[in-house]
Order: structure tokens, then sequence, then C-alpha cells
């Protein structure tokens, strides 16, 4: 129900209440004093007739007098007059209307006025003039007069009443109405439109309630709100921008930085072998070189810029990884194609390698050229840990409970595992940070170029997925890689 | 470069990694009259210093596996006795050369240098240090 509608009905109920009691008891009172009026009328009239009476009675005899008394009753047409005897064997054509017990002040020659009903339902006002015959029998004079007229004028106030109330009630319902929509309805659609707005983010509107009222007052804190909203969502809008901004610099640093690691490094790689190339050329140029120093320094020439070629066919498939040719590969499969090509190295370095193939096929969209690079990379990594021979483990698994790191942006819900363990060294914390960075190696010159890794982690990235590392000194580490796994339709 | 022979010949202590690289210094210095002591990495510098054969000059390269040629200069920061140290590097950027100059490097040398650079920066190390016969 509206709220309007709420306090009208609730305000028309108390003025109906309070009116209703009022007209009630007025008319009450009205009552009161016609039935009083009435009753000094009746008693007047008895007054006199009860002198003539006393009079014609004492004179004439009990005969004359009733029939005076029936005389005047002629006389006064509203009012009846009769003659009537207090006393319970009197004949029925003189007994009292009401029964002779209510008449008993009658007895100490006091007047008697009272209100009686007829057989019919009609009310009459009825008046007992006491009358003492012969010294002992008590006779009365009774007056009695229709209160049809009052019963009339009590009907008449009520609907006068009732149609007060009806006209208030009318006219109170249409003022409401009209100011209601005009005080509350309006201001309060205004508020909620100003709400909802805000609600759904909207803070460009500007609320203005006129007036002083509790209304306004909302309005005007909703105002300040909104202000204030829009304040807080400009800043944390400005503060949002900055940050951006400074991710993007910080990305620029970190580009710089890693431009910074890869020239270094590639400074350090074909330094070297330059410096070699360009020292041996010297010397095959300078007088007095035995015939077998020419020779060495030839070839070594020739290793030189082999192992250059190598650095800069490695820098290439690092900077201008191929796309990658993806199709469903199973794991398993990877897992098992890769074991004889680490045969050598396995017998060199005395490694046992064990497979652990998973119970059912995973299925992965993968280039599977690239995958089994990224394995046979990390395989021969463990075995290269592995000086004192031990156990290099390949483990292909599902996870389902993994969740991807904040770098790696996906939704993917399931992803696919292929874990390597060995037994190896193992990596110390200051090295771990850096194993992905390009041209990073702790191993001897000419042993690695530091791009192997990081090739690695580049085309697992590639394929959405990404590498974990856990490593304890002594102990060996375990490289995971992680992938998402093929949807259900795409299974074969 | 001629081969000059002297009854005393300086001594050299070469620490480099790279195998082609160290071959060629070995066989040039040696070429210079110079008689050169060769290691491999750092640790394995450190050791022949701890040892207390009377090199003339170290000449390092300063990215080596096992301990770093600058960690080696450094560790010789209160040796009284110290020998001049000439680096080499391919990291040519200034905060590497500022800190084997406060580690007290004697030369500095990018890679890749040219030999006769080598072998001229080799003689005035020597001649600057008094202690030192000429080869």
């Amino acid at each position: 129900m509206r709220l309007t509608v709420k306090i009208t009905v609730a305000v028309l109920l108390g003025i109906a209440l309070i009116f209703s009691i009022f007209s009630y008891y007025s008319i009450q009172r009205e009552r009161e004093q016609l039935k009083t009026s009435l009753s000094r009328e009746a008693r007047h009239l008895g007054e006199s007739l009860r002198v003539m009476v006393t009079e014609i009675w004492q004179q004439r005899g009990e005969r004359e007098a009733l029939a005076f008394l029936q005389r005047a009753n002629q006389v006064h047409g509203e009012t009846l007059v009769r003659w009537v005897w207090v006393e319970k064997e009197a004949p029925e054509k003189y007994l009292p209307r009401v029964p002779i017990d209510q008449l008993d002040d009658l007895y100490d020659e006091e007047t008697v006025a009272l209100l009686a009903a007829s057989a019919e339902g009609r009310d009459y006002l009825l008046t007992y003039l006491p009358l003492v015959i012969d010294g002992h029998r008590i006779g009365a004079i009774e007056l009695s007069e229709s209160m049809d007229e009052m019963h009339d004028y009590v009907e008449e106030s009520l609907r006068r009443s009732a149609m007060v109330i009806g006209a208030m009630v009318i006219s109170s319902l249409l003022l409401m109405g009209v100011l209601g929509s005009l005080w509350v309805n309006r201001p309060m659609r205004r508020l909620r439109a100003q709400a909802e707005r805000i609600g759904t983010g909207d803070f460009s509107t500007s609320l203005n309630l006129s007036g002083g009222d509790e209304l306004a007052d909302l309005g005007n804190t909703i105002e300040r709100m909104r202000a204030q909203l829009a304040e807080a969502r400009e800043a944390e809008q400005a503060a949002n921008q900055a940050k951006i901004e400074a991710l993007e610099k910080l990305r620029h640093t970190e580009r710089l930085a890693t431009l910074g690691k890869l020239s270094a490094g590639m400074a350090h790689e074909l330094g070297t072998p330059l410096n070699v190339i360009s020292g041996r050329a010297k010397l095959i140029n300078s007088a007095n070189l035995p015939a077998e120093d020419v020779t060495r320094s030839a070839k070594i020439i020739g290793e030189q810029v082999e192992r250059m070629t190598n650095i800069m066919r490695q820098l290439l498939s690092f900077a201008r990884r191929g796309e990658a040719r993806k199709q469903q590969v199973e794991l398993n499969t990877v897992l098992r194609s890769v074991t004889p090509l680490l045969e050598p190295s396995r017998k060199e370095k005395k490694v046992e390698v064990i497979l652990h193939e998973a119970k059912q096929p995973l299925y992965v969209s993968a280039d599977p050229g690239q995958l089994q690079q990224v394995l046979l990379n990390l395989a021969l990594n463990g075995i290269q840990a592995m000086n004192d021979g031990g156990r290099l483990e390949l483990e292909a698994c599902s996870e389902r409970e993994v969740k991807p790191p904040e770098t790696v942006n996906s939704t993917v819900e399931s992803w696919y595992s292929l874990l390597i363990r060995d037994q190896g060294s193992g990596i110390n914390t200051e090295d771990l940070a850096h194993i992905f960075d390009p041209f990073f190696t702790t191993k001897e010159v000419g042993q690695g170029t530091g791009l192997g890794l990081s090739i690695a982690y580049g085309i697992i990235e590639e394929h959405g997925g990404w590498i974990n590392v856990e490593s304890s000194l002594g102990k060996g580490s375990c490289f995971t890689v992680y992938l998402p796994a093929a949807e259900a339709g795409e299974n074969q | 470069m001629e081969a000059v022979c002297l009854d005393t010949h300086p001594h050299i202590l070469l620490a480099e990694d790279d195998e082609a690289l160290r071959d060629l210094l070995d066989f040039t210095l040696t070429r210079a009259g110079y008689l050169v002591s060769c290691c491999t990495n750092g640790l394995d510098l450190l050791e022949r210093l701890a040892e207390g054969d009377p090199f003339d000059l170290v000449i390092t390269d300063l990215r080596m596996p096992a301990l770093t040629g600058l960690e080696v200069l450094e560790s010789q920061l209160d040796n009284q006795q110290s020998v001049p140290f000439i680096c080499m590097t391919a990291f040519g950027d200034r905060k590497t050369h500022e800190q084997a100059e406060l580690f007290g490097a004697a030369a500095i040398i990018d890679k890749p240098f040219d030999l006769d650079e080598m072998i001229e920066l080799v003689r005035t190390t020597s001649l600057r240090n008094p202690h030192q016969a000429k080869p």
C-alpha cells in the first residue's frame, strides 16, 4: 500500500472516530436537554391541573374532577392526561402505565418523571403529580407525552453527522491525494530514480529537491553521497590509470632488462670465440709460425665459427620461433618418443630412466615437435645434473586441482602435466629465479648457451601453459610442465 | 712479436674457462717470452694463488664457473703481496669496470681484444710493477 494512502486512511479513521464520539455526546446532551424541557413543560401543566383538580374534587366530588381531566385531555393534543390510583388493587382503567414499584416517590408527595416504552415500542415521557385523596388514598395525574419528536430529532442529528463525516472523508481523500502526490509521491519517485541511477553506476545527474522537509534532506544526503561516489570513482580511475602507466613502465624496464641480459649474454657467448678467431688469424698472419701451428689455428678458427653459428641458430630459434602447428597430442606417446633420444646421454652418465605413463590417454592440443623438444631439453638437463648416476623419472598425469600462476592468464580448469624428476645436484635459490632467463647458464663454457630453458618456457607459454620448478640442493630437481587439457569434444 | 729469451721469465697465471681462448693466450704469451700457468676456473685460480708461487701477473676472465674473477680479485684486496691483475670481460659495462677498479685491478680489457693490445698491456703492467723482471 502506498505511504500516502496509509497515512490518509489513518488520519481519516482518527478524524471519523473523534467526530463520531463528539456527535454521540452532542446528541446525548441535546436529548437530555429536550427531555428536561419536555419534562418541565409537563410539570407546569400538571401543577396547574393539580390545583384545579384539587378544587373541583373538594367542591364537586370525584366524578366532576375526573371529567375535568378528561376534558383537559382534549385541549392538550400532544399530551395525554389521565387520573391514576397508586394502588395495586385499582381498576385497570386507573392503573399507571409503569409498575407501581417505580413510583415510590409519590408516597412522599414528590413529582415523578420517567421514560417508558409502550407495548408498540414507542417511547413516552411520563410525569406523575401526586394528590392525597381523603387524607389517605394516593392518586396522581399522569401526563404522558410521546417522544417521537425527540427520536426524529436524534435521527436527523445522526444523519447530519454522517453526512458531515462523509463529506469530510471525501474532501480529505481528494486533498490528501493531491497534496500527497505533490509533497510525497513525486519527490519519492525522483529519489528512487536517482538511487537506481547511482546503483547502476551513473553519477552524472544531480538531484535538487526543493523545500526544507525530510525528503529534501534525504535528497541532499543522496546528492552528497553521489558527489562522493563520483569523486571516489574518479580517484580510483586515476589510480588505476597511474597503476597501468606504472605497470607499463615496469614492463618497459623489464623488456630493457631482458634486452640487457640478452646483450650481455650474447657479448659473452660471441665475444670469446670472436677473440679466439681474431687472435688465431693474427697468429697465422705473423711470420715464423710453424706450419703445424698454422694448421691448428685454422682448425680452431673453423671450430669457433661453428660454435658461433650454433649460437646464432639457437638465438634465431629463440627470437623467431616458428608458429606452433598444434594438433591432438597424447602425452604418454610424447614420453615414449623421447626415451630413445635420451639413450646415449643416459648411458654416458649411468642414469636409469623410468617412465610413469598415465592410466588413461591424456590429450592436449600442441605442436608434437615442440613438445618433444621441451621434454628432451628438460630430460637432458636432468641427466646432466646427475654426475654420479641416479634415476630420471618421466611422468604424465592429469592435474585437476592445480591453480595457474598469476602470469598465466587462463580460464582453463583442467590441466595435464609432464613431470621430469632427477636426483642431480639441484639448483640454489638464487639461480632458481633466473633459470628461464635467456643466456643464463651454470654449465661450463661450451656445454650450453643458456637458451634451452628459456626456449622451453617460451614454447609452453605459447601453448597456454607454464613450467614449475622445485629443487633442493644435493637432492635433485623436479620440473613440471602444465598444459591445458584438450576439450572433451576435441578428443579423438 | 718476437720471442725474447732471458734467464728469468716473468711468470703469468692465466685463468680462463674457454679452452680455445686459454690455448690462444697461453700460446701467444709463451711466444712473447713469458712463463704461463693456466687454470680453468676461479676456484682453481684462488688455490694457485694461495699456494704462494711467486707469480708476476694474473690474467683472469671475470665470468667463470665456481668462482668469478671479480670474487677472486676481491679476496686479494687484503693481501699485501698481491700480484697485479689484468681482467678480461665481455660485459663492457661501467659497473663491472668500476667494481674491478675498486678491487684493485691493474687493467681491464674488453673482449674481443687484439692480441698485440694484450701483449702491450702485459708489458706495461709488468713495467709498472717494481719487483718484477722484464721479459
